[in-house]
């Protein structure tokens, strides 16, 4: 497995909870999907189906919460809001991958030396 | 659309959830499909274009729809105990609001009259509502309550 997709794996949980903290407005599955794309220029391509198992296991852990929206005769979508419980995750999570990100560039001999 | 349904029907074949999750996991993944397949129209694709693009980048429905059932099967143990204790609870509370120390009972006229009795029947339905968020595990709660409630006052044998 290419170690972008290892990361990816790894690292989906935070990137859900920075986005949906970032544009602090109820997001979808699809509209998130679209975004992460966008945002990493296609870089990270989901297997989108997978998206909501993960979103439902967040909601299910307290991190986000779920409402669905939409009048009957139109399209209803379900949409995700980051929770207190989210940002307190998050933040720890950013704070871990920072770390964690410094000890690899260390390692790696790819840390900016002055 | 009926690629749609195909995979809608393969991913409901990996569910062993009740009917009404089912229902939902299954309306939000076709808002996703139909919603996808529109976007597709859109670019430039024709029909079977589109549903064959959305249907690679969807992934397998067989995994997808064995992950959706691995995130919603069961509960965890604090939600299991708080199911199962919580119309206990609600029961004893009663218990104590419906008798005195010496065991005397104040009859159903007199408890029913009284607020607490009904603010322990609401938090026992409502609790469960805002805990798990579907009314059906709250109203099997609140029927294990009433029938542990109906046990306490008629059986004179559980008056401690």
């Amino acid at each position: 497995m290419p170690i972008q997709e290892q990361m990816r794996k790894g690292t989906t949980t935070v990137i859900l909870l920075n986005l949906l903290a970032e544009v602090d407005r109820p997001m979808y599955g699809y509209e998130i999907i679209q975004e992460l794309e966008a945002r990493s220029q296609g870089a990270f391509r989901f297997r989108e189906g997978l998206i909501y198992p993960r979103l439902h296991e967040m909601e299910q852990d307290g991190l986000l919460r779920s409402e669905w929206q939409g009048e009957e005769g139109e399209r209803r979508r379900k949409f995700y809001t980051i929770t207190a419980e989210g940002r307190r995750r998050l933040a720890e999570e950013l704070q871990d991958w920072r770390s964690f990100a410094r000890t690899v560039n260390r390692l790696l001999g790819a840390e900016s030396k002055p | 659309m009926s690629d749609i349904e195909g995979t809608l029907a393969r991913i409901r074949s990996q569910l062993k959830l009740d009917s009404e999750t089912e229902q939902e996991l299954l309306a939000e993944i076709r808002s996703h499909l139909e919603e996808a397949v529109a976007q597709a129209r859109a670019e430039g694709l024709d029909e079977a274009e589109a549903l064959a693009q959305v249907s690679a980048r969807f992934g397998v429905e067989e995994v997808v729809g064995r992950s959706l059932q691995a995130a919603h099967a069961g509960w965890g143990t604090a939600d299991a105990v708080m199911a199962a204790a919580l119309p206990v609870l609600c029961a004893l509370i009663l218990r104590w609001l419906a008798f005195a120390p010496d065991g005397t009972a104040v009859g159903w006229a007199q408890l029913l009259s009284r607020p607490a009795f009904w603010l322990v029947a609401l938090a026992g339905l409502l609790l469960p509502v805002v805990k798990f968020g579907r009314w059906r595990y709250a109203l099997a709660g609140w029927a294990v309550f009433w029938a542990l409630t109906v046990i306490l006052v008629v059986s004179p044998a559980l008056r401690w």
